[in-house]
């Protein structure tokens, strides 16, 4: 036998696996039962007892997605959210860069606007930035999208490439300089380089939230040309009403891209949502 | 080339582009909403001006306060229970071992995806249609009913929707806090025999005062504004009994195309946010005066 605290030892082992169990369990099972769902024909879906496993696995649903034009919103969705991304990222480089390393009036007021509109919840930006865009003819765009989407995610690309920036030693660049490179030279050779955890971290964040909006979408763009796939996903709500075999697929299809660049890239996740820095 | 970054106009040639795109797509939608607020808006035609009527509509509509009613509700619950959960995980889920670190990673997984893929994936567990619910509840004597037909438990739904996505945004937040206390203070407190409720309560909380209270502000600034739950889990029903004010401000927009209300409803939406929005800058000021 075992000494007591050694049983002891394996029984808090024990519960601590239980907890982590249960804690995955909750966190998972809407995205393990809509994933099961998507895979049943359609005839099992709405059997009880229902089954946690499809017994006949069919990818019938992705099919019948794929066949009425979900590509075309796949493909929307990955233009916005390229463009946001690049469009964020250099320009939030090129605010966060002077902001870490020059002194000029008016920074403190920068910094104080820019944790102020990261503050601001969209939704009750939407009815009167709905009223803008359609004055200035950008509704129905995609542009008008990348503009909206770049304008939110950009108090965060800066504060959190700000934070980053901090942490580079000036001396790289200055010897750079010294070398004969400009300023702008320096810093896409040298400091850019260096920054790489910000710099993807910054943009993740963009991208996923570019990816995953909705709510700036669905408000925006009303035209079938200029919809991305949350849209999609929502009007399919009322078309296939209570049809949860392409729903669920249609999930899946938003969901599994956003899980893959999560596990890839999942540290650099923290920093964003922490508006902190960005450990290397 | 010198330059003297102090008196020239160079460092703003940097910043200027992310300025000029915040004003144009921040500062000047807010302009126009409240210009449209003080007007007769028909679609998009403003015929008159009418001054503070449209809010008058807004504050007295029935509509309106039945959805404040539901976003206090809302906002309340899901903000105690997400923050418990949240300090909970944050607290459990602390040390760097490899079972946590990867429970951490899982607990984000409904943060990152889609808010409206996370309520469409509920909606199908809550649904009658399913048989999960009765499954799970069968056993313990609650009847074959459907979740979301009922307005407390198609609330309560909500809430569990709010939980489940953003308590692992309460739990990162608050364990940055946590990550930032000397681990000395727990040891000596240790020597001198203090028992670990006693270290949480002497030491833990006072120390995490202000990432608790940044918390909780950017969850409730979240929670009262937050649309997309509401919308797809429940659509605001039955009987309007979860449509929060988000909801009901969208649909006043963009189902109704009441713009003049739904730019006034939106401004006293947003002033309530400066409010908290206020409280947090100031946080965040303390905390770097503080760290």
């Amino acid at each position: 036998m075992s000494a007591p605290w050694k049983r002891r030892a394996r029984l808090r082992q024990w519960v601590n696996v239980a907890v982590v169990v249960v804690i995955c369990i909750v966190a998972l099972f809407p995205i393990f039962w809509g994933l099961s769902t998507s895979l049943k024909p359609a005839s099992d879906i709405l059997e009880y007892p229902p089954k946690l496993i499809p017994t006949a696995p069919t990818l019938e649903h992705y099919r019948q997605l794929f066949s009425t034009g979900i590509l075309k919103y796949i493909v929307n969705s990955t233009i916005v959210s390229t463009f946001t991304v690049v469009l964020c990222v250099v320009l939030a480089a090129l605010a966060g860069y002077a902001l870490a390393r020059f002194e000029f009036r008016g920074k403190a007021i920068v910094l104080f606007l820019i944790v102020a509109v990261m503050s601001i919840p969209l939704p009750s930006l939407m009815v009167p930035t709905f009223t803008f865009l359609a004055l200035l003819g950008l509704n129905n765009t995609l542009l008008g999208l990348i503009l909206l989407y770049t304008a939110y995610q950009l108090p965060l690309a800066v504060w959190v490439l700000y934070g980053y920036f901090q942490t580079i030693p000036t001396e790289f660049e200055n010897a750079a300089m010294i070398d004969g490179y400009s300023r702008l030279q320096a810093l896409r050779r040298v400091v850019l380089p260096l920054s790489r955890p910000g710099l993807i971290a910054a943009g993740l964040f963009t991208l996923t939230f570019a990816w995953n909006d909705f709510v700036v979408a669905v408000v925006m763009n009303s035209s079938d040309d200029a919809r991305t796939l949350p849209v999609a996903i929502y009007n399919y709500l009322g078309f296939f009403g209570r049809e949860w075999g392409p729903l669920t697929a249609a999930a899946m299809v938003s969901i599994v891209p956003v899980i893959l660049v999560f596990i890839i890239f999942q540290k650099y996740f923290l920093s964003g949502m922490t508006g902190g820095g960005v450990k290397g | 080339m010198h330059i003297n970054p102090r008196s020239s106009w160079y460092p703003y040639r940097f910043v200027l582009p992310v300025l000029a795109i915040e004003i144009l797509f921040v500062g000047v939608p807010l302009i126009i909403g409240v210009y449209y607020s003080l007007h007769k808006a028909d679609y998009f035609q403003l015929t008159e001006f009418v001054g503070l009527q449209n809010y008058w509509t807004v504050i007295n509509s029935p509509v309106v306060r039945e959805s404040l009613a539901a976003t206090a509700i809302f906002s309340i619950f899901s903000l105690v229970i997400t923050f418990g959960v949240g300090l909970a995980l944050a607290l459990y889920l602390e040390r760097d071992t490899r079972l946590h670190v990867f429970t951490r990673a899982v607990v984000l997984v409904p943060y990152t995806i889609a808010m409206l893929v996370g309520s469409l994936l509920l909606k199908w567990i809550f649904t009658k249609d399913a048989g999960i619910m009765y499954l799970v509840l069968g056993p313990l004597g609650v009847p074959d009913i459907s979740v979301l037909s009922d307005p407390t438990s198609a609330m309560a739904a909500l809430v569990y929707n709010a939980v489940w996505r953003d308590s692992a945004f309460a739990m990162i937040l608050l364990m940055a806090g946590l990550k930032g206390i000397n681990g000395q203070l727990y040891a000596a407190a240790r020597v001198d025999g203090a028992s670990a409720w006693y270290r949480f309560r002497r030491i833990t909380l006072p120390l995490l005062r202000v990432p608790i209270l940044i918390t909780l502000i950017r969850l409730l600034i979240h929670f009262v504004n937050v649309l997309t739950f509401a919308l797809i889990l429940t659509g605001g029903g039955p009987n309007n009994a979860t449509q929060t004010m988000g909801l009901a401000m969208y649909r006043m927009g963009f189902v109704d195309f009441r713009l003049g209300p739904a730019n006034a409803l939106a401004f006293l939406v947003l002033l309530f946010n400066l409010v908290l929005i206020f409280i947090l800058l100031r946080l965040f000021r303390q905390k770097r005066v503080a760290g």
